[in-house]
């Protein structure tokens, strides 16, 4: 398989990733976020630097998580004030902010970005081969997955749906509902952050304009896409929109027109989004 | 300093503060936020700077760049927001970020990548007001034009029976309608309003800085989207409050505490608002 492929399906797995961590907080608790992105780059910057100054790769990747998922929780407090398009602004402004700081410090290397990031180390070895790195990313990828369907049935989802659904009803329901949206932040930028820590490993360069609102709301389309709140869904987003560039690169004047074009086509004539609604499950399984 | 620091802020807060009114009047309405705002504030300038360069005489071109600015808003409701009436808020909001890269990608491809300058050159006068501070004409020009239309849209909304029916829809769009106004129509006089704002506050500003891209809609739309929640959105005063008070809150920022953060100040005393005031300065409860 040539390394181009190889690449692209790399690129589509981290994407998942960040699909699927987006969708904790916009599908399963119902809150909007136009950040996204903003937690993908903290974490590519955290584990970029950590590893810079000399840590190993399996410490750099947690700590970027856990770092990153302190952050979510610092944009979770002002996002429990506020609710729907106010949320949207708030989260939006975060991400201008985040971008903002990386083009300014020292330490992130400016608007020039951070450059000679150290590959993924595992048992002491650096991981060169695109191989690896996509059996890495995949099963990372496995793991988001299954955490991800055992959170939407457990407790925790359920009290999330229930917030989604009306999260006044929830309050009386006995749901501590700012505890759950806060969760939820903090899980989805855990994810993101992993996610961003893989990214810069595997460039071995980053630049704040990779981080921008542009990625927000490619994460986000890839979520809405799919269908809101659904897993498989959110996957199918990620793939098609990661594919869909690479196809449509002998049109690279038209691509963000189409792109564009595709939204609205989207929201127009199927609101659920491709997977919404429908569980793949139903699709084959059987049917009731 | 501090003088000509606020009246700079006061300058573009103008600015934001009329499309903020496009925000704010469209949010009112029909509960969408039209996130392709600042597109129709670039067209509306490229409106203007082309019919300009091609005719030379300033009063067409600001008609075409209106004009410009009205078509697209009114191709925007009916292709991209009618459809999605009374879905998830998601849904309409997908849609307008879709339609928003749609317009930029088109303008770019139809307008070119580079900056353009505006065709003539405004006289450089120049006033000294409060001893201190420099007031430009071009300045006057920008704050007498923006503070015009507000009183016109006041008196629009709130006298002429257009205006009426805008505001019963807002209220109520069944009760508006059991009352025989054509709620249809409201919606399309409520986005080419906003969208002629918007437009306006495109051409003010393609003079202002002397340049018209097809990305200069981006940050002054999301500012404006941002002034309209600081404000309290569906409120027009409160627009007019949050244009002012971003425009001069990041004048400040960039000139007392750093300029290389000029576009974050807008977000953060946006943010710092909402933490004490969730629905904004003149919000109310609904």
């Amino acid at each position: 398989m040539s390394i181009y492929i190889l690449h692209v399906l790399i690129m589509v797995s981290l994407y998942a990733i960040l699909a699927l961590s987006l969708n904790i907080i916009v599908g399963f608790a119902g809150l909007v976020s136009l950040g996204h992105a903003a937690f993908f780059g903290i974490g590519a910057y955290i584990s970029g630097l950590l590893m810079i100054k000399g840590l190993g790769f399996v410490s750099a990747f947690f700590l970027a998580g856990i770092l990153t998922s302190v952050l979510g929780l610092c944009l979770a407090l002002p996002a429990l004030r506020v609710k729907d398009d106010y949320l949207a602004i708030v989260t939006l402004g975060f991400g201008i902010i985040i971008t903002l700081v990386f083009m300014n410090l020292d330490i992130t290397g400016g608007p020039d970005g951070l450059v000679g990031i150290p590959p993924v180390t595992l048992w002491g070895k650096p991981v060169y081969s695109k191989w690896a790195f996509l059996g890495l990313t995949t099963a990372i990828l496995f793991v988001m997955i299954l955490s991800a369907y055992t959170l939407k049935q457990s407790k925790i989802g359920r009290a999330w749906a229930a917030i989604r659904d009306n999260d006044v009803v929830a309050m009386f329901m006995g749901i501590n509902t700012s505890y759950y949206k806060v969760l939820a932040f903090i899980t989805s930028s855990f994810w993101a952050g992993l996610a961003g820590s893989l990214y810069a490993h595997y460039t071995a360069y980053i630049n704040p304009q990779t981080f921008g609102m542009h990625t927000s709301i490619m994460i986000l389309s890839m979520v809405v896409l799919g269908g809101i709140g659904s897993i498989t869904g959110s996957i199918l987003g990620a793939t098609l929109l990661v594919l869909l560039p690479e196809i449509l690169r002998p049109l690279a004047d038209y691509q963000d027109i189409f792109y564009g074009a595709l939204l609205v086509f989207m929201m127009v004539f199927r609101p659920q989004g491709i997977m919404g609604r429908v569980k793949i499950t139903e699709m084959f399984g059987r049917k009731k | 300093m501090l003088i000509q620091q606020l009246v700079n802020g006061l300058v573009v807060g103008s600015v934001y503060a009329l499309v903020a009114l496009g925000y704010t009047m469209i949010y009112g309405i029909l509960g969408i936020i039209n996130f392709a705002q600042g597109e129709i504030y670039m067209y509306g300038a490229f409106g203007a700077v082309l019919t300009l360069a091609a005719t030379g005489e300033l009063g067409l071109a600001v008609m075409a760049g209106v004009g410009t600015a009205c078509l697209v808003g009114f191709l925007l409701e009916r292709i991209a927001f009618r459809p999605l009436r009374g879905m998830h808020p998601l849904i309409p909001l997908i849609s307008a970020i879709g339609a928003s890269i749609l317009l930029s990608s088109l303008a770019r491809l139809l307008f070119g990548p580079d900056d353009r300058s505006f065709p003539i050159e405004f006289n450089p006068v120049s006033y000294t007001i409060f001893g201190a501070a420099e007031i430009t004409g071009l300045q006057l020009i920008i704050i007498g034009v923006s503070f015009g239309l507000m009183v016109i849209l006041s008196i629009f909304v709130n006298m002429t029976k257009h205006g009426k029916a805008i505001m019963a829809v807002a209220m109520d769009s069944d009760a508006a309608r059991l009352s025989g106004i054509n709620v249809n129509n409201a919606y399309v006089i409520t986005f080419l309003l906003g969208s002629a704002l918007s437009g306006v506050a495109g051409i003010l500003m393609a003079v202002y800085y002397n340049a018209t891209s097809f990305s200069m809609g981006l940050l002054p739309g999301l500012k404006a989207f941002s002034a309209a929640i600081l404000g309290g959105v569906g409120s027009i005063p409160g627009a007019i409050v949050g244009g002012l008070v971003l425009g001069i809150a990041e004048n400040l920022g960039a000139a007392y505490i750093s300029s290389s953060f000029k576009d974050a100040f807008a977000f953060i005393a946006l943010v710092l608002v909402l933490i004490i005031r969730p629905r904004g300065i003149m919000g109310s409860r609904k």
